[in-house]
């Protein structure tokens, strides 16, 4: 089990004090009620589609997951291996809910599952990230996404 | 994250992100995050609980339909059972360690407790049906093979064209390390904690990685040694580590 109080105190430090790029917007988008919403899942957990290219360091791109992925066909390739991975070894939606996404489609809950997921490498230089995360919002757009959960490790 | 969050929110999707670490969203100041209190690497909590998980995601989705924004950050209240030790859970047994401690001896135990563990991790795929094994592309017999080879110190070539022998020695170490994780919790629900405790501390693969570990740190090899010192050993299981 690893909790932030249990990493060496410097390293502890490190990721508490991790900063954002000096941000000069703050933006804030609004919408439908969850039950209008199309929802998608955005991981920094470096999950890859087995057989596809992993992360191979801090890359500033995504990998596609396809939502007919299998869960024994995902894999994490993040290059941090100080969390946990037997959780999302046993179960996927440790890290990937898309089980859980699609119960609350089922209940009505929200209003659909997007067709497509993604996954960025989480210890990238967000500002190596911007161009990408931008393009990927044209993608989520186009499968008429209107929310996204951002899932970390 | 947060800054994910934020370039996507500039695109117009609104996100809400899962925060693991209370401090870095205080400070990052995602649009909307929920932090939630258990360890690294399980932002819905645990495993085969599909109740709690949908609590979590649930908490989570509702600060779309909150105002009050920037930068609302919840707090989930529920920390996660699986994390206390399971008092019956027995590891499955590993090869004896040996007297000779040399890196050939290393090595041939690791090589002969992989299929030692075959049973342990064929109770773990028919209970949960899905393996983390896969990022060096090699099957686990050969895995062990190049880590042991490594821990003979031959420095044995890719055998995957596209990956550099130390990349690749990476991905068959997080292979490996799978595989004992896996087959660890082939009965039972062991706790992280327990697993890492019996992988880092029992068995011939923990020992073959730490020594491999200092092996590479020794090595002249710059990239050999970044690999090492980042990614073989878990921060809290180097020895020495406080």
């Amino acid at each position: 089990m690893t909790r932030l109080t249990d990493l060496p105190p410097a390293m502890a430090q490190r990721l508490a004090e991790l900063e954002c790029p000096d941000f000069t917007t703050r933006p804030w988008v609004e919408g439908a009620p969850l039950s209008g919403r199309r929802v998608a899942i955005v991981s920094s957990a470096g999950l890859v589609v087995r057989g596809e290219d992993p992360f191979r360091g801090r890359d500033p791109d995504y990998r596609v997951i396809p939502g007919d992925t299998k869960p024994e066909d995902l894999l994490i390739s993040h290059i941090s291996i100080n969390f946990d991975r037997t959780g999302f070894q046993e179960d996927w939606n440790v890290v990937f809910p898309l089980d859980r996404l699609r119960d609350l489609a089922a209940d009505g809950v929200i209003g659909s599952v997007a067709d497509t997921h993604y996954s960025f490498m989480g210890a990238t230089d967000p500002v190596q990230m911007e161009p990408y995360a931008r393009e990927l919002a044209g993608r989520l757009k186009q499968d008429a996404v209107t929310a996204v959960i951002l899932s970390p490790v | 994250m947060s800054a994910l969050g934020h370039y996507l929110e500039e695109e117009g999707i609104a996100t809400v992100a899962i925060s693991l670490i209370r401090p870095q969203t205080e400070n990052t100041k995602p649009p909307r995050a929920l932090w939630v209190p258990f360890e690294l690497g399980r932002p819905f909590g645990p495993p085969s609980d599909p109740g709690l998980q949908r609590r979590v995601i649930l908490a989570a989705l509702e600060l779309l339909e909150r105002a009050g924004g920037p930068a609302i950050i919840e707090d989930f209240a529920e920390d996660d059972p699986r994390a206390q030790p399971e008092p019956g859970w027995h590891p499955p047994p590993v090869a004896a360690a040996s007297v000779d401690g040399s890196a050939e001896a290393l090595a041939a135990r690791l090589e002969s407790e992989i299929p030692l563990l075959q049973g342990a991790h064929d109770r773990w795929f028919g209970r949960h049906g899905r393996t983390a094994i896969g990022l060096s592309g090699l099957g686990i017999a050969d895995c062990g093979r190049y880590v042991a080879d490594w821990v003979r110190g031959k420095a044995p070539p890719s055998p995957r064209d596209g990956f550099s022998a130390p990349l690749l020695l990476r991905f068959a170490v997080d292979d490996v390390k799978a595989y004992y994780l896996e087959a660890g919790a082939g009965e039972g629900k062991p706790s992280s904690r327990e697993l890492g405790d019996w992988l880092w501390n029992e068995t011939a693969a923990g020992a073959a990685i730490h020594a491999l570990r200092s092996a590479c740190l020794a090595s002249e090899d710059e990239r050999l040694k970044l690999i090492a010192g980042n990614f073989m050993v878990p921060a809290t299981r180097v020895r020495g580590a406080g």
